[in-house]
């Protein structure tokens, strides 16, 4: 079977392996999140079953934070579907970026592997280059479904033991974590403009709303958007 | 634990729903992209579009307070130096203390 532009691994079971030992660090800032999820779940009334199925057939971390706050709040189904929606537009833009993997992959095999697509799994996957295998892929998958299926469950059914994870600094092991990855996006002094746009409007944004993601989508239109105009002035240079 | 293993099903509705909408989220990027003809100026923002999620993802947080900005540079200074474990370790512990002092 086609596995598109994946790398085909000598051994599988390798980068399977490599694929869980990079997602350790994500997990250890994960699970904390998962166990408050859990225990808002519970305070909203939902039983282990209930954020269970939520964590297996959702598994987006932030949109399940909206939609457990607006279940507690009391809000009509429609609204609580739509705002998962929205939560998880930027998924477009992340998958649009790994289109080139993905041309010639069977249909049923993509639409299995983007299922499991977050935002972690997402950067992982761009961070590990043209050594991509689906093996890697699948590794991450497998470490952060698991992760957060058992945490969000063991959440509700422990209730409102768990403190504020900020406590901690385990808040900061998602920032440190996106970070490092952006480094890894670093192709010098020309990467500034774009990211310094996407920081202004994805703070505007965040200013502006309450909750929600769309400063993110923001952010990546704002950089999107200066990183064409780059293209272009560029363009300009050449043909003059 | 009976209680445990009670199912809302206006809770499953709406999981079902949620769950279906995120997935195609996830499975509309690459197809919506397949689809599409993009100049240069498009992919050059296509390119751009990984950094610029993730520097979204981050400012809010990384910006909310003068100890977490610290902690962040920190982190973005040996990000490229150290492996990402030693890195997220140092920044998560950086923070601990710059939350205390300041």
């Amino acid at each position: 079977m086609s596995t598109g532009s994946f790398a085909v691994p000598a051994s599988p079971r390798q980068d399977f392996a490599s694929g869980v030992v990079h997602s350790l660090p994500i997990v250890a800032g994960a699970i904390p999140f998962g166990f408050l999820l859990g225990s808002l779940a519970a305070k909203a009334g939902l039983s282990a079953l209930d954020m269970g199925l939520m964590s297996a057939l959702v598994f987006a971390g932030s949109s399940q934070f909206v939609a457990v706050e607006l279940l507690d709040k009391g809000s009509a189904g429609l609204a609580v579907v739509g705002a998962i929606l929205l939560v998880n537009l930027r998924h477009l833009l992340m998958g649009a970026t790994l289109e080139p993997r993905f041309r010639g992959v069977p249909r049923a095999r993509a639409g299995l592997a983007l299922f499991f697509m977050t935002d972690e799994q997402w950067a992982l996957a761009l961070r590990r280059g043209p050594e991509l295998s689906l093996a890697y892929w699948y590794g991450v998958a497998a470490t952060l479904y698991l992760a957060w299926l058992s945490s969000t469950v063991a959440g509700t059914l422990a209730g409102a033991l768990i403190a504020d994870p900020t406590a901690w600094g385990l808040d900061f092991t998602f920032i440190a974590v996106f970070l490092c990855l952006l480094a890894g996006f670093w192709r010098g002094i020309g990467s500034l403009p774009p990211w310094l746009a996407s920081a202004a409007a994805a703070l505007a944004v965040h200013a502006l709303s309450t909750g929600g993601t769309w400063h993110i989508l923001a952010g990546a239109l704002a950089g999107g958007a200066v990183a064409a105009l780059q293209a272009k002035g560029l363009g300009r240079t050449r043909d003059a | 634990m009976p209680e445990a293993l009670t199912l809302d099903w206006s809770v499953f509705a709406i999981v079902l729903g949620g769950g279906l909408v995120t997935w195609m989220t996830r499975i509309g990027g690459p197809w919506l992209i397949a689809r599409l003809r993009l100049g240069p100026a498009a992919n050059a923002a296509l390119e751009a579009t990984p950094g610029a999620v993730l520097v979204a993802l981050v400012a809010p947080a990384a910006m909310s307070r003068p100890s977490d900005a610290l902690a962040a540079a920190f982190v973005c200074l040996i990000a490229r130096r150290v492996p990402m474990v030693v890195a997220v370790a140092a920044g998560v512990v950086a923070v601990v203390v710059l939350r205390r002092l300041m």
